[in-house]
């Protein structure tokens, strides 16, 4: 049964079966809302959000696009919302995540038991630095690259949910991509020369 | 090659989606630049948290969760609020509102209220209020 007609019986009055969809489209929309907030918890949240949006807007649904493109279009505003939202709150995020550990989103690297923990926290640093060069991106170039780097979509797909040109999505991932690169080599030189300081503060130390 | 088109061609070379020719020129592009190695890096990293980020599985339950959010909405999927009756309805009660104001005016301006009854009588009228004597002139007297 292809999702119109599940829409169709939905609407007329079966809302059981919702369940279908949810089904289907679960984890599509739990990798985008994962791509905007970085954390397992806030996203499981996010898409019940989404779905609950879907289901009370779904008379509202044509079928002139795939009825996944409609439901990416709000997951992604959703995503967006929150995330506007919450970019005052991020020091009492950030306090958070350090006060409660079991934080999934922070840990996203996996790791084995005896690795030196050094290493590990080089690593969660770089884990946050990918994070935050995503999170510093302008809306539409970070909702492009969300898009094909976390739900693999092709141009077409993506430029279909924005509501623009595959010439443009193309453009906009282009310019992520670099924008990303830059940020990260900025990150990278930034976190050599405190290091550098640190050692020479150290052996300074040392000395005297 | 340049630095410029050797990272451009990071993700093909990434994914091994570049023909044999074009793989060793970057290759040997970043066997020699420092800047393009420690960028690739840089790339692979992003590339690594990304993938263990699209890794994650969604909550087990997330489906039971949603539809019982669903069994608690107020708004039944096919009770359609049309954009027709979300429009009308603001309109409706603001000229509502403006029709009880109007109402209450026109209403405060027909409204005469009823004079009183209790008139001068017409010999109290007639009395000159010359020709009384002052009391005090009376008790002198």
């Amino acid at each position: 049964m292809d999702d119109v007609s599940v829409i169709h019986i939905i609407l007329a009055g079966d809302t059981e079966k919702f369940r279908i969809l949810v089904e289907q489209y679960q984890q599509m929309v739990f990798r985008t809302c994962m791509g905007f907030l970085h954390n397992k918890d806030d996203a499981d949240d996010l898409a019940q959000e989404v779905f609950i949006q879907a289901y009370q807007s779904l008379s509202r649904f044509k079928g002139e696009s795939a009825f996944s493109t409609w439901l990416y279009r709000i997951a992604v505003n959703a995503c967006l919302n929150k995330t506007r939202k919450s970019s005052g709150k991020v020091f009492l995020q950030r306090l958070d995540e350090i006060m409660n550990s079991a934080s999934v989103g922070i840990k996203a690297i996996p790791y084995a038991e005896n690795e030196d923990p050094e290493k590990i926290l080089i690593r969660q640093e770089h884990v946050e630095w990918v994070q935050k060069a995503l999170d510093s991106l302008p809306e539409n170039q970070r909702t492009a690259i969300i898009l094909s780097k976390y739900d693999e979509l092709s141009q077409k797909e993506i430029a279909d949910i924005l509501n623009t040109t595959e010439g443009a999505v193309e453009a906009l991932l282009q310019r992520a991509k670099k924008s990303l690169r830059e940020k990260l080599s900025y990150k990278n030189k930034k976190n050599k020369i405190r290091r550098r300081k640190k050692i020479s503060f150290v052996s300074n130390h040392k000395i005297n | 090659m340049n630095c410029q088109l050797c990272q451009e061609k990071f993700e093909e070379y990434h994914e091994g989606r570049l023909p044999s020719g074009t793989k060793t020129q970057v290759d040997a592009h970043l066997g020699i630049c420092r800047k393009c190695a420690e960028s690739y890096r840089l790339f692979t990293l992003a590339e690594r948290v990304i993938s263990s980020e699209k890794s994650v599985m969604s909550n087990p339950f997330l489906t039971t969760r949603i539809m019982t959010g669903i069994e608690k909405s107020d708004v039944p999927v096919h009770e359609t609020e049309t954009s027709f009756r979300r429009i009308l309805k603001p309109v409706l009660v603001t000229i509502a509102l403006a029709a009880a104001i109007i109402y209450g005016i026109m209403a405060g301006n027909i409204y005469q209220p009823e004079r009183s009854r209790n008139t001068i009588p017409v010999e109290l009228a007639l009395i000159n209020d010359a020709a009384i004597e002052s009391v005090g002139i009376l008790t002198n007297e």
